[in-house]
Order: C-alpha cells, then structure tokens, then sequence
C-alpha cells in the first residue's frame, strides 16, 4: 500500500464489502470501518538500539436491525477478513436478542472537512535516519552535563489512514501523517534521581531534533538537589503546558464527552450555560486545524470534523457528541466520534467500539508569560513542570483527583526557588477550574493532543 | 501456520540473520458492555498476525504483519531484517544470547478450564451481565449509574525460532465484573466495583462469592456504602492494604523497576543492587507464570514470546533484592538465567521484559491480627489503578477504605490515594495475612512501551505498613 493511493484502495475495500454486506442481510443496516497505518520506529537506551517497521491494517463492521446493534473487527482488510467480520456481526446479532432502543440508525452523508496538512518528506524518512536522529539526540544529552546518567530517545515516522461507509450511502476517507522525536533524561546525583522528558511531535515539517537532547537534559539537571516541603497545606499550584495539558485531557477530556453526559456520568451533565471556570477560560475543540495531531476530513462514523467551543469565558457551551448521543440528547453530531487518539490512543483502533473523545483541544492564551506568573505569586506556591504520575487515575464521575508531582519547584514571595522532592497534589478538577487563578500567554502543542498554556490554580491540598 | 512460520526463520537466516524468532497469534476477544438498561458493546474481535523478530551484530529488528501470504511474509522478514541490521551498526550496548536447546510444548501445557468461553452461546454471557445488573440494582435508589461487563480472550499462540523450538499452546481469559455509581445528597458520585476473573472456566461464576449476584452485590453494598463516606485526610498513617491494592504495589511499584531492560540501561534505582537489602522480613515478591490457579487464581502463561518455558523467579526474597525479570538478551546481559517474561500485547509488537503473575507472598497474620496490628490509620481496599515513576515514585487508588482505630474498623472512607517511594515503602512492611488472592481480568491491563492493556496477574496478602502518604483533603 502507498500512500498516495492509500484513499482509493480503502473506499474500493468499503464499497466490496458493503456489497457483500448487503446479500447477507438485506433488511440490515451496515457500518464498514477500514484502517491502515504505516509506522517505522527506532529506539535507542543507553546504546541499545529497539527499530521496528510494519503496517497495522484491520476492519471493522457495526451491524443494525430492528433497534439490535453488534459489531465485530478482524486484522486485515482483504475481502475475507471484511467478510469474516460481517459475517460474525450479523451471527452474534441473530443469535442474541438485545434491543438498543436509542439507536436511530447510521451516520447521514454530508460534504466532508479536510484532511490537515502534512510534509511529505515524512513518507521518505528511513530506518536509518531515525536511528542517527535517536543516537544524536542522545549525544547531544549526555553531552550537556556529567550527571546525565541514563537516557532514552524514540523517534517515528508514520502515516495513516482509514476509511467509512455505511449502507445509507456514505463513504468516505481521510488521510494523516506525523513524525516526531522524544527523550528522557535521568539526572543522577549520589542516591538522588530525577527524570525529564522533552519532544517534538509534528505533521506540518519534519521533526527538530537539534537542540531537544540538551534541553530534555537542562530540565532534569535542574531538578536534582531537591528538597522536601515537608508540610500538608493547601497552595497555588502552578501548572506549565505540559502539566496543564494532563490536567486539562484528564478532566475535560472525559466530562464534556456527549456519552459520559448522556450516561449520567459527568458533573457536568446539567451545567450548560452556567459558568463553570474563571472567565479567563476558553476551551475549544477543533477537528480541523490543519496542524492538529487529530486532524481529519470526517471522524470515526464518517461525520465531517469541526471546531467547537466548549468553555467560552467560564461559560460551559457545548459538549462534544457523536451521532448515536447527539440524537439522544437532540442536538447535531459536533464530529467527535473516534476509535483512537493519534499519539496515546489504542494501536488496533478498529478493534474499538465508537466513543467520544475531543480532536484537538485548545486553550485560549491570557497576557502573562511564565515569569510575570510566578512573580505574581504572594507567599508559596508549587510550580509543577512535568505531568503529575496518577493524574489519569481519576474518575469523570466525582472529578476528584489525587496525583504525585515528581517535578516540581517551590515557588516563594514571586521567585521559583529550589526543586521539590515528590509533591501529591489532589482537589477537585472541576472546583479547580472555579479556582483557576490565572492563563498564561506560553501556548504550546503537548503530547496530549492539548494546546494549552501555563495554568494557576487555587485551593488544592499538597503533601510533600 | 507451523510451516509459514518456519519459512520465516529460514527466510530471515538466509539473508544473514544470525537468529530468528517467528510467532502467530490468533487470539478471539469478547466484549460485553451494558450500560443501565441499554447493551453499550456486543463486540466480537478476531486477531490473528505474525511477527517476526531478526537478530543481527548484537541488535534487533521486528517487523509484523496480518497476512499469510507467502509474498507478504517474506517481506515481512526482509523489513525485520533490515531493521536488525541498521540497528547494529549505530548499537554500542549488543544483547547477544546463547543458543540454547530447543523447546516442544506439550498439550498440558494448556490449562484445561471445564467449561472454555468458546463452548457456550453469546445469551448465557449476556444473561451473566444481566444477572450482575439486576443485582446490583436492588442496592437502593441512589444509585446512578451500573455498567455490568464481561470479557473474554482464547485463542492460539505459535511460536518457532532458529533453534527449532516449536511452541503451539491456548491462553485463555475470562471476566466478570459491575461498577456501580451512586449519588449523594450533596450530589458528588460515589463507586462500588466488584470483579472476578483470570485464566478459568466459566463454571467459575457458578462458585460461591464469584457468582454474577454475588459480584453486583458486592459493587451495589459498597457504593450504598460510600455514600456516608468521609474523604481521606490527607497525611502520613499506619495502613492495612487489601489484596487486590497489594497486587498493584507488586507490579506497579517494584515489578516495573525489576524488569530487565530498564536495569541494563540504568533506567531503573534497582540497576546494580543485586543482593542488596531494600526492604523488611516480610516483603518477599515474586513474578510466576504458572501459579497454583484453583488455590489462588491469576492467569496461565506457560510460555513467554521468545519461547521460554515459564518459571518461578523471586525477585525480592525477605526484603532482599534476588532476581531481575528478563528478555533472553537482557538475562545474558545481566549474568541472569532467563526468567520467561519477554512478552507483547499483541503481534503488532516485539516482546519486551514485561510481568506475567506478580504477588507479595503470604504473611502469617489473621485478618484480626492485622488490625491489631495496624491499630490506627487506613484499612485500604480495591484499585482503580496505579503509576510509577522512573525513580520508585508511586500513586495508587484504593476505591474505597476504613478508617480503623484501635484495631477496630469504624467509618467508610473514599478518595484514598496511596503515594511514596516504593523503596521507602518495602522497608516499613511490617506484617502480611495468611490469605494469598491473585487476580486477573479482561478489562484494563498492564502498560509500558505503548503497549497496552497486557493482561496480567497481581496480588498478595494483606499487608501491614508502618506509614504511608495520603492524598486528600488537606485539614
């Protein structure tokens, strides 16, 4: 499979299988999923080099009648792993007699959004370009400082693309391709060992990999010597993008899903047009900026991806749906069905059942930089510089979360001070976005598929 | 298959590989999800590939593929091969192995349940979930929310390797479990969760305390439970952690920092402590793939993915750091004997150093004993999870808890989360029960390295400990 002709292949597969579909069952309804993936990786740990290149391809088939529902997925997209599929779909669906009486039927056709933008060079970046990249991201590590002890680097070069169509007659695919590069140093001093991580991760241009090596090392180094706080008291809590991002993915991730509202699940389920967050807070999910990690023409159901503003100045505006939970909450699909997130999600998404997820969430910038933050910090605070370890332990129904800053500084009287030995942090996230203090002005794209920048909160209880 | 895969390894050595490893799995998974009254998942999935790993100078390259087809495959094996060998040249740590010789699987290597998932129709598992629901759903009107859920995963693995090994055995997997969310008068959620799971017959679920009324009960009493439930506080305390929460410290805490690859490239605060003394008497932690299921349960792994025959390895022997858990490569590397443990979520990954059944041993306390023991702090029960961090930095989630005083158990606790440094937190282990649990399940999983969710087992005693930090509400 090419990519250039990565569209074509997979809505021939669609349009077979859907015929095949059709003199199984004629009175049935059918979905048809198709995904393909092409990812080249190297690794490399202490000179130990990990490299792996292969293609990921499976399908999946969503059957309806009379209210039933199944599905099943098989690897592979040939004709007879999409028949073995529907086959066993519409099996499990006449062996078993469960009515879904909220399901109205298949995604309708509508004009698709578009593809986001890519570098083409990612499809020319070897196996042995990855390696040099990886082993001269760690050169340039351990060659920053001698307390570099271990370190890792990965880099990949991958592209992708899926297909859908469904016996209403829609049919249509989208198109990705990303590349990027990550280390993690660990600073050992005596006992003493703290770790960091530094990335880039793109689709519009090949990766940087010059200067993240030196700059993943200057952040663990930074943290040695850390000392404890030694008290448990409530304080600001400064969150940089990265940290903001978990937090940020961790709660509004789950809580403005369509389902989790739907469902009961979500604190957030009846607050539509009350305020929620500091009037600071602006949160949008757009499926279609260009450069977005999770950019595509349609979603996971076929349905055209969008932009949608989820918090506008405080205010909760809209959840995020698919078709199935849109019509059962009566309001239109925002686009936001998927089988996986690119980056963190699943590795087989065709194995997965449709859900909500936001596409590419974003964070609306305030004035200050980092600095004017933390100067404007009367008395402590704790400056949290890396994703705090448990944060996506917590649970959408309560919101409360309980999670362990390993990377954190003191902050005193408007100056970061020394590093902290691990910090728990716990609140509630959604209190917390009432206790959102301030937004700063450092927008960065994180690992998250969140847009975010340094975030202050109030009020949550620390131990360290 | 067996031929395919062995055409692979004589493809791959042909091209110059010095060993080949070839494997296919065709594994079956099923998902059952009801949501309240309405089925979320009827889900069927079919997962059949081969991988094939290369080995050259030292390095290694994998490459996989879901076709059989001759053409496919060959490529498949080039692509692996040609990772191996640009692997090799930027390597300056090699993971060699010696040959060794080969291995045959018996048909007893599958573990023989009574009745296997495959044998019984989607309306008795459904009627399973639907047991659990309606269970669960007498617990009283403040009930939110049940998800009833049940999963399974058989199916084949097939392994084959330049030394002729030739591995061809079943894993299987079954769960049941139900989650129930209810709602205070303040209006904040609150959960209950029950589950029982592993590598076991569905006879299982007919058994006393693992039936699907017994399992929605049990989720259905503790939400009704937690809705007078007081937040943790948050500070240092005694703490008696209940098995299922000493499990996830087993394997989230100290397995992950015992596995080969993170020790060989210094990852790992257990690099270099072989022998060392990390903890009291009373922790002693070991990794098994073929424990004694019908006494404790867990999951059956007779073989890794590099064909090595499971065995019983003490990682942590009376607080005594023994063993590492290895890949064939990292055991050399170490000057370790291979413990069985390079395994992969699934065909689309080469095999890592990963766990397989992961449990504190037993202690020889009573539960009363115990409590006396603990006197005063958290009676800590059940987990949503956990994390580690790369320096032994840890946070679980215990989905519920006791606050005991005196030995006695007084109110119901929620939002009790564990933190530390697991090198702190073996050496102020001060007493385990007599009651070994191991548990499995279909839903959720270990992760590392994207891969993810790895089905494996974990579990212990209960364990007493001198002090552990609570997240919470700071008073």
């Amino acid at each position: 499979m090419e990519y250039e002709n990565l569209n074509d292949e997979l809505l021939s597969a669609v349009d077979s299988g859907l015929k095949y579909a059709r003199t199984v069952d004629r009175e049935a309804e059918f979905e048809l999923y198709l995904f393909y993936d092409h990812t080249t990786r190297a690794k490399i740990a202490q000179g130990m080099v990990e490299a792996t290149d292969g293609n990921v391809e499976g399908n999946a088939i969503r059957v309806a009648k009379k209210n039933s529902i199944s599905f099943a997925s098989s690897s592979g997209i040939s004709i007879e792993r999409i028949k073995r599929s529907i086959n066993e779909a519409v099996t499990s669906l006449r062996s078993v007699s469960i009515k879904d009486e909220r399901f109205k039927g298949f995604c309708s056709p509508k004009r698709p959004g578009k593809e986001g933008i890519f570098t083409k060079d990612v499809l020319n970046l070897s196996e042995e370009a990855l390696i040099n990249i990886a082993r001269n991201m760690v050169r340039e590590s351990q060659a920053f400082d001698k307390h570099i002890h271990a370190v890792e680097s990965e880099c990949f070069a991958e592209w992708d693309g899926f297909a859908v169509g469904n016996t209403n007659g829609l049919q249509q695919t989208s198109r990705s391709a990303l590349n990027g590069c990550e280390i993690s140093c660990i600073a050992v001093k005596g006992e003493e060992r703290r770790t960091a991580y530094e990335f880039d991760i793109t689709r519009e241009r090949l990766m940087k990999t010059s200067g993240i090596g030196a700059k993943g090392a200057q952040k663990a180094i930074s943290l040695l010597d850390a000392k404890k706080l030694n008290k448990t008291t409530v304080l600001p809590t400064i969150w940089v993008p990265i940290s903001a991002a978990s937090y940020i993915y961790a709660s509004l991730g789950q809580s403005t899903s369509g389902g989790n509202v739907v469902e009961g699940l979500s604190p957030l389920r009846d607050k539509i047009g009350e305020v929620i967050a500091n009037p600071g807070l602006t949160v949008t999910d757009d499926g279609q900026n260009p450069t977005g990690v999770n950019t595509d023409a349609i979603d996971a159901e076929g349905y055209p991806q969008q932009k949608t503003t989820i918090i506008e100045k405080g205010r909760l505006n809209k959840f995020l749906f698919d078709s199935y939970y849109a019509r059962i909450y009566g309001t239109e699909s925002t686009g936001n069905c998927t089988r996986h997130s690119r980056l963190f999600g699943s590795t087989l998404p065709y194995e997965n059942s449709p859900s909500i997820r936001p596409k590419n969430l974003e964070i609306k910038p305030g004035k200050k930089d980092l600095d004017a933050l933390i100067a404007s910090i009367d008395g402590q605070a704790v400056l949290i510089v890396d994703v705090p370890i448990g944060i996506f332990h917590s649970d959408v129904s309560t919101g409360e979360f309980s999670a362990v800053a390993q990377n954190a500084f003191l902050v005193e009287d408007g100056e970061k001070q020394w590093s902290l030995e691990p910090v728990s942090v716990s609140g509630n996230f959604y209190d917390g976005f009432k206790q959102l203090r301030d937004v700063g002005s450092d927008l960065e794209k994180t690992v998250f598929t969140v847009e975010t920048p340094t975030l202050v909160f109030d009020g949550f209880s620390i131990v360290g | 298959m067996l031929k395919k895969l062995e055409r692979c390894v004589e493809f791959g050595e042909k091209l110059g590989a010095g060993f080949v490893e070839a494997r296919f799995d065709d594994l079956t998974l099923r998902t059952l999800q009801r949501f309240n009254d309405v089925w979320k998942d009827i889900i069927l999935r079919s997962r059949a590939g081969i991988g094939v790993v290369c080995y050259y100078g030292g390095a290694s390259g994998y490459s996989f593929t879901s076709s059989k087809e001759d053409k496919v495959l060959e490529q498949t094996v080039t692509r692996a091969f040609k990772m191996a060998k640009a692997s090799a040249k930027a390597a300056s740590l090699k993971l060699d192995f010696e040959r060794r010789s080969s291995v045959k699987s018996q048909k007893s290597d599958t573990f023989q349940v009574k009745t296997h998932p495959q044998t019984e129709d989607l309306d008795f598992k459904t009627n399973l979930v639907n047991r659990t629901v309606e269970k669960a759903r007498e617990c009283g009107k403040s009930i939110s929310s049940i998800i009833g859920r049940y999963g399974e995963l058989y199916g084949r693995k097939l392994f084959t390797n330049s030394e002729g090994s030739i591995i061809d055995w079943n894993f299987e997997l079954v769960d049941l479990n139900c989650r129930v969310t209810s709602k205070t008068v303040s209006g904040s959620l609150v959960n209950g969760a029950e589950q029982a799971g592993g590598t076991l017959g569905l006879e299982h679920f007919n058994a006393e305390g693992s039936t699907p009324e017994d399992i929605g009960e049990e989720a259905g009493t503790r939400a009704k439970e937690q809705i007078r439930a007081k937040p943790c506080s948050a500070g240092r305390f005694r703490t008696l952690i209940e098995n299922r929460l000493v499990g996830v410290l087993a394997h989230e805490s100290f397995g992950h920092l015992s596995e080969g690859d993170f020790v060989v490239v210094g990852e790992s605060p257990l690099a270099g402590k072989m022998g060392a003394e990390l903890g009291t008497k009373n922790a002693t932690i070991v990794d098994y793939g073929t424990p004694d299921i019908s006494k404790f349960g867990g999951l059956w792994l007779p073989y890794d993915d590099q064909g090595m025959r499971a065995n019983k390895t003490v990682i942590l022997e009376e607080g005594v750091l023994k063993h590492y858990l290895h890949s064939r490569g990292t055991a050399k590397y170490l000057g370790q004997e291979p413990t069985a443990n390079c395994r992969a979520v699934h065909f689309g990954f080469m095999p890592i150093p990963r766990m397989t059944n992961t449990y504190f041993t037993a202690g020889d306390l009573t539960k009363e004993e115990a409590l006396e023991s603990l006197d005063t702090g958290v009676y800590a029960i059940q987990t949503s999870g956990g994390q580690v961090g790369g320096d032994g930095s840890f946070l679980f989630k215990a989905i519920r808890g006791y606050w005991v005083q005196n030995g006695e158990i007084k109110e119901p606790i929620r939002e009790v989360s564990l933190s530390g440094n697991i090198l702190n937190l073996l050496s102020n282990v001060e007493g385990g029960t007599k009651d070994l649990r191991i548990t499995a399940g279909y839903f959720g999983g270990c992760g590392k390295s994207g891969q993810h969710p790895l089905p494996v087992g974990l579990g212990g005693p209960e364990l007493v400990i001198s002090e552990v930090t609570f997240g919470g509400k700071a008073g």
